[in-house]
Parts: structure tokens; sequence; C-alpha cells
């Protein structure tokens, strides 16, 4: 009995010496068409999978993994990343400014991926960061609707800009910095730590918005910035719907990571557009395909297409 | 006199100590219960209330079920762990197929055989092992098994999913457990009396047999010790192996090389962004892990005491 089991344990080393010797002389053989798609996604609660799925025309798969392709990964945002390093028949989708030169980003419809093509509006796999306040005199206290007007100007200036870089998303142009229109917003100027204003909406901006509050209160004496995101349909309902706007949920600002439906109309100066979020379809390096459609991402994501031999033309 | 009164400074000094240290005692321990049940009255949530109108999680089919949620996330109540139950489990055990003898025979190595200064030397290695965060472990596997996994399935022609598998998740739990597993079978083969390995010897038996059929059988104890707290590090990590599993939502799955997810993993994925039922949901599984804990335990510790009843020692 205890030789066998020696003898499995000797057995069973050496086979994974050999494994592992095996493993290390492989070299990368050409990419394979054949293959079956590997299908990489985040998980429900994601964000960036909303943006992705709404943007590719499978809005259904948004929170629901019944719809997707039997045999699909779930990852986190690095995870994906990481593993598009190694799987040479892996396909997933990353924030744009995850992308790095590990892996391959797709063209969308024919545009490159780049924060150029998405601030011309010509790279389309993309979802609008939008800001909405409320009416003109309709705020709590005339000091938080101005602190209010002052952060909107804020989110217009290049201090406001690299804030929403360094969180990840891709901000507007921007022409002036902070320093120089300062002196337009005296509220600023005074010690506003006893004020409370209230942020909401989408839960996908809240990571920006938490970002930009925490540099623009010390910019604007110290204000204190209350964050409560439950959605961008809670955007205008919060801020404007004159049945919730009132109530304990009311916010003084708000975000939709979409554009306002015209059910959520409200004048101009109440709304307005501070970043985009692209998103990129990645693949492995080796991959030979360079461009992708919407309508192939969603076959690929709802299992219509398997291989990549109906997607790359020998 | 003086002395007198030192004895009774000493002895309210002693009894201020005692109830000190009582108190301490019954505060860590009372954080055990309000662990438990605060778990338990989150967990038991979804079974007993409607959830907010999406109607009451079916405990059966929670407890069987093969996917983790059928439907919309936030809207369908259809979860089930059965699939997960059996995965958390059956690479467990995959583990401990690798963690234990190579654990043990390190042990055996480093106790018995092993100069002084080399058994001192690797005893300061494994410990650093044993103190070694899991999320370290997690990158270690994400960055170099998961590589290996994919080039070794390439190489037997099989097209796994960028190495995320089961065969990867136990490999990492593996090199998790076998310093916890050394550490303490190192203790239990060390105190092994020397006379009973001269006694062996003495009737002719060489130091291999020995070593094999005298030492690990008078430490056997003290070994299933060891083998026991190695299957609970493996049974609750959660972090590392969420790097390298595959986050599978669906299906029982026994394949080395197929994705996988643990009742952990299912935890913590999207725990930070997720909200409602899909949040208290997650409390039922940890309920179900403490069970599945609980229970392997009781186990290990029946067969423990079958085995490990013949005491050698004196």
């Amino acid at each position: 009995m205890k030789k066998i089991f020696l003898i499995l344990i000797t057995l069973f080393f050496g086979g994974v010496t050999i494994a592992c010797g095996n493993a290390a002389t492989t070299t990368t053989a050409a990419f394979n068409p054949a293959s079956n798609i590997n299908v990489y996604t985040r998980d429900t609660t994601s964000g960036t999978r909303a943006g992705f799925m709404a943007g590719i025309g499978f809005a259904e798969a948004e929170a629901n993994d019944s719809v997707l392709v039997e045999g699909f990964i779930i990852k986190d945002n690095t995870g994906i990343l990481s593993t598009m390093a190694i799987d040479e028949y892996g396909i997933g989708y990353i924030s744009l400014s995850s992308v790095n030169n590990t892996v391959k980003g797709l063209y969308f419809e024919g545009v490159a991926p780049s924060e150029e093509n998405v601030i011309n509006d010509t790279y389309a796999l993309k979802r609008p960061f939008m800001w909405m306040i409320r009416d003109t005199g309709d705020y709590p206290s005339i000091e938080i609707e101005e602190i209010v007007i002052a952060f909107i100007a804020f989110l217009g200036t290049s201090d406001g800009a690299d804030t929403i870089a360094n969180a990840g998303a891709i901000a507007l142009q921007s022409s002036t910095t902070w320093d120089a229109i300062e002196g337009d917003y005296d509220v600023c100027s005074q010690d506003n730590s006893d004020i409370v204003v209230r942020f909401g909406g989408s839960d996908s901006i809240q990571k920006v918005a938490q970002a930009l509050t925490a540099a623009f209160m010390p910019r604007c004496g110290n204000f204190v910035a209350e964050h409560d995101h439950t959605g961008s349909g809670d955007a205008y309902k919060r801020t404007n719907d004159p049945a919730i706007k009132d109530t304990s949920v009311g916010k003084d600002i708000a975000f939709s990571s979409r554009w306002f439906k015209t059910t959520e109309a409200v004048p101009e100066s109440q709304f307005g557009q501070l970043a985009w979020d692209a998103i990129v379809a990645i693949v492995h390096l080796d991959n030979p395909l360079s461009n992708i459609t919407a309508s192939d991402l969603k076959a690929i994501y709802n299992g219509n297409i398997r291989t990549w031999s109906s997607l790359i033309n020998p | 006199m003086i002395k007198a009164k030192n004895t009774t400074g000493k002895r309210t000094v002693d009894r201020i100590v005692k109830y000190f240290f009582l108190s301490t005692a019954v505060l860590s321990a009372s954080f055990i219960f309000i662990i438990a049940w605060i778990i338990l009255i989150r967990g038991i949530t979804p079974f007993t209330t409607d959830n907010g109108g999406l109607g009451t999680v079916d405990l059966l089919r929670f407890l069987t079920g093969g996917v983790w949620l059928e439907g919309q996330a936030f809207v369908s109540t259809l979860y089930g762990v059965g699939f997960l139950i059996v995965s958390t489990l059956y690479i467990t055990f995959l583990s401990l197929l690798i963690a234990a003898p190579v654990g043990v025979l390190t042990a055996l190595f480093i106790a018995k055989t092993a100069s002084k200064p080399l058994a001192r030397a690797l005893r300061t290695v494994v410990e650093t092992l044993a103190a070694i965060p899991s999320i370290i472990y997690g990158l270690f596997g994400a960055g170099i098994i998961l590589k290996l996994v994919y080039d070794f399935s390439a190489a037997i022609g099989y097209q796994s999913k960028g190495g995320n598998s089961i065969l990867a998740t136990a490999l990492v739990l593996a090199l998790m457990t076998i310093p916890t597993i050394t550490a303490i079978s190192e203790v239990a083969i060390r105190s092994v009396d020397k006379t009973l390995e001269e006694g062996s010897l003495a009737l002719g038996a060489s130091q291999t047999q020995t070593k094999f059929k005298v030492v690990l059988a008078a430490a056997k104890s003290g070994i299933f010790t060891a083998i026991i707290l190695g299957v609970g590090r493996a049974l609750g990590e959660a972090t590392a192996v969420s790097l390298v599993a595959g986050g599978r939502r669906s299906g029982f799955s026994f394949a080395l090389l197929d994705t996988t997810s643990t009742l952990t993993t299912i935890m913590l994925e999207g725990l930070k962004e997720t909200t409602g039922i899909d949040y208290d949901i997650r409390f039922s599984v940890g309920l179900v892990l403490l069970a599945v804990i609980l229970i392997t335990n009781l186990i290990l510790n029946a067969i423990k005491r079958r085995v490990g009843t013949i005491r050698v020692k004196e």
C-alpha cells in the first residue's frame, strides 16, 4: 500500500515536471482562426458592462448573464486586461483609459479607439457622462446654489479635466484654468464648511464625481459633498421631478451615464455633458483582426458567432 | 507590615488584571456571536421576506441549483449555489491532493533529514510563505500560473479559457496551503519520541522504513490537524481564487481545464457595487459557506479521532 502510494507520488511529480518542461518550451503557434472565441465579460454590477452592452445594441445583457453565450468568463477590469495578454483566442472589453500595449484595442466600425476620436465624436462605442442641476432659486439655500454653479464652471476648466482624466474618463476640451475664473465665484472665497451639497444620480459616475468633489472642495471654502449615487434614472427625478425633488432623497446635482430622454427635458442651462466614457473591445496581440462592428460584437456575446474564422477573412 | 501591605496591593492588582483579562475574553468571544448572528439574520432575509416585491427565494432551489442567477440581476430571485458547493469541495480536495504529500514530506525532510542550519533556513522560508497575504498568491497565480496552464493545455491540444480553470485554482490553493501543512506537521514530526526511532532502527529497519512507518505513523494525529487547517484555508480563500477561477456562472463541472467558481468568489464578485437582493443573497452564500466549513471540519475531526487513537508516544 505504502509502496503504491510512493510510486504514485513519484509519477505525479514526474508528470508535473515534464508538463512544465513542455509548457516552457512551447513556441507560440500561428493564430488558428478555426479556434473558438473565448468571451470575457465584467459581472452584472459593472457600469462598463452596461455601457458596452448598450453600445453594441445588446441592452438586455446589461444585467443578465442568462442571455450571454455559454461558457463566458467573468473577470474584473484588470483581469480582462491581463488575461487578454495570455489568451490568443479571447475577446473582452475595458475602458479606453485602461488600454495599453500588451493587448490590441479593436477599431469600432472602422474608427480607431483614441481619445481624439472620442472627443470629435467619431468613435461610437462610448457613452456620455451628463450632469443635471435644479431650477434657479430651487435650492435649499442661496449658498448651495452658488456652489453648484461654481462646480459646473469647474467642470469646464483644465483642472476639472485633469481630475476627470485621472478618474478614468475622457474630459471634454477645456481652455481655461480654475485660477483664471475663480474670481467670478465669490462664494468660493468664503468658509463653506457647514454647507452640505447633495450629489447623486448614476453610480457609474460615482468614482469620477467623488474625484471631482474631492478636488473642488478645497477650492471652494471646504463645503461638504454628500454622495448618494443610485442610477442614471434618478438624475432627473431627484433634481427636477416635482414629486421627488423636495423629498429626503432630493439632490442638488445629479449625474447620468446616458443622454437625457425627452421625458427628462429641462431648460438648457440646467444640464450638460462633463465627459465621455469610452469602451474598447480588446483581443490578443497575435489576433489578425483589427476592426469590429457592433453587430459582430453582439453576435459574439450572444453566441451566434463562436469561432474566429467568420470574422477573419483569409 | 510593609510586606503585608505589598501583598494586599499585589492582590488588588491581580484581581484587576483578572477582570481585565476576563473582559477582553468576553469581548472577543462575543464578536463570534455578533458576527454569526448578523450573518444569520441577513442571510435568511432573502428566504423569509418578499425582497421588496421581487418574491421569496426558494431555499431548496437555492441549495441545489446549477445556475447562479437565472434572468436579470436585481429583478430575478432565481438564485442557486448547488454547483458552487460541489466545486468548492472539489477544488479543496484537488488542492489537498497536491499540498498534503508535498507539505508532509517537506516537514519530514526539515524535521528528520536536513542538517541543522538547513532545517533552520527552511523553517524560516516556510514561515515566511505562510505569512504571505493571499492577494500576493493571487497575483502570482494571475501572472504566472494562468500562463503556465494556458500553455500546458495548448501543448496537449486543448483550447483553455486563458488558463482560468479548476487546475489553476487548485494549484494556487495548494501553494497557499503547503506552508500551513508543512509548519504544523513539522512540529508534530519533531515531537515524536526519539526512542521510538532508535527502537525501529535497532530492530533492523532502514532509515526510510523508520521514517515512513514509525515517525509518520506516530505523528499521524498532528499531521491530520495540519491537513484540517489546510482545508480551512482552502475553503475560505476568496481573493486569490477569484483571480484565476474564471467566474463560472452555471453548471457542475469537473474537467480540470474548465472554468469554475467557488462560494467565496461568487460572494466577492461585484460585492462592492451591488445592492438589494443581489447584495443580501451574498450573506446567504456566506451562511452556506459557514455550514460547509463546519460540516467538513466535523467529518475530518471524526476521521482524525479514528486514525489518531493509537498513541505510540510513551
